[in-house]
């Protein structure tokens, strides 16, 4: 498909996310469920996050290769809209979060959702404002800005 | 969001300046030649810069390149 360089890169990166997600979320919330274990919990985060970086690591070069990496005004004004959305996502996402939390205190009478699940709603909520902005960056390559 | 109130006549002027490619026209004022498609789709409005380097091309005034459909 016909894009720019930073166009390409967040289809990319989105792409990946959503990929590497699909495996991620729900191997972190067996081992929040079922195992507890905060060790096994950071090695799924590092393999999923080393997985992304190799994944966009080649995607990039190849996009690189074929078609230049220049970007130009049009470019920072759409990047700037869609980070403005992904912060808009994540300040919304964690305010959830906190509620969720405080719910939970309050409806298992101070036995709320553990240390490790929290990382996993935070690690989630990172990842949906990033959803957020790249896909309203696609949006904004396809639709104008 | 979608389609901006600036209009331009960028396309007719590539053809009377010897069909020229929007990939000359981006190298010419320094963007990328999908700014230049999206320009002239009336995607995107350029900067006041963009759009003065986009006039000059052309050996024209700015309101003779651009309008706005206010």
């Amino acid at each position: 498909m016909d894009g720019s360089f930073q166009e390409k890169s967040a289809r990319g990166l989105l792409a990946g996310i959503l990929l590497v997600s699909v495996f991620y979320f729900p191997v972190a919330l067996r081992i929040v469920e079922f195992a507890g274990n905060p060790v096994a919990l950071v090695a799924v985060s590092v393999v999923g996050v080393v997985s992304l970086i190799i994944i966009e690591a080649v995607y990039h070069a190849a996009i690189a290769i074929s078609g230049g990496t220049e970007s130009d005004e049009r470019d920072a004004l759409v990047n700037l809209q869609a980070e403005r959305n992904g912060g808009v996502v994540l300040g919304l996402t964690l305010f959830l979060l906190v509620g969720h939390i405080i719910a939970e205190h309050a409806l298992r009478s101070g036995d709320g959702p553990s240390p490790l699940l929290i990382v996993v709603y935070i690690i989630a909520a990172l990842t949906v404002s990033e959803v957020a902005k790249l896909a309203s960056q696609i949006w904004y390559y396809r639709a104008g800005i | 969001m979608g389609n901006t109130r600036v209009r331009n006549n960028i396309r007719k002027l590539r053809f009377e300046h010897g069909e020229m490619t929007q990939q000359e026209l981006a190298e010419r004022i320094g963007v990328t030649r999908q700014t230049i498609v999206a320009i002239e789709k009336e995607k995107y409005s350029p900067s006041l810069e963009a759009a003065f380097r986009i006039a000059a091309v052309f050996d024209q005034p700015l309101e003779a390149v651009f309008t706005f459909d206010g």
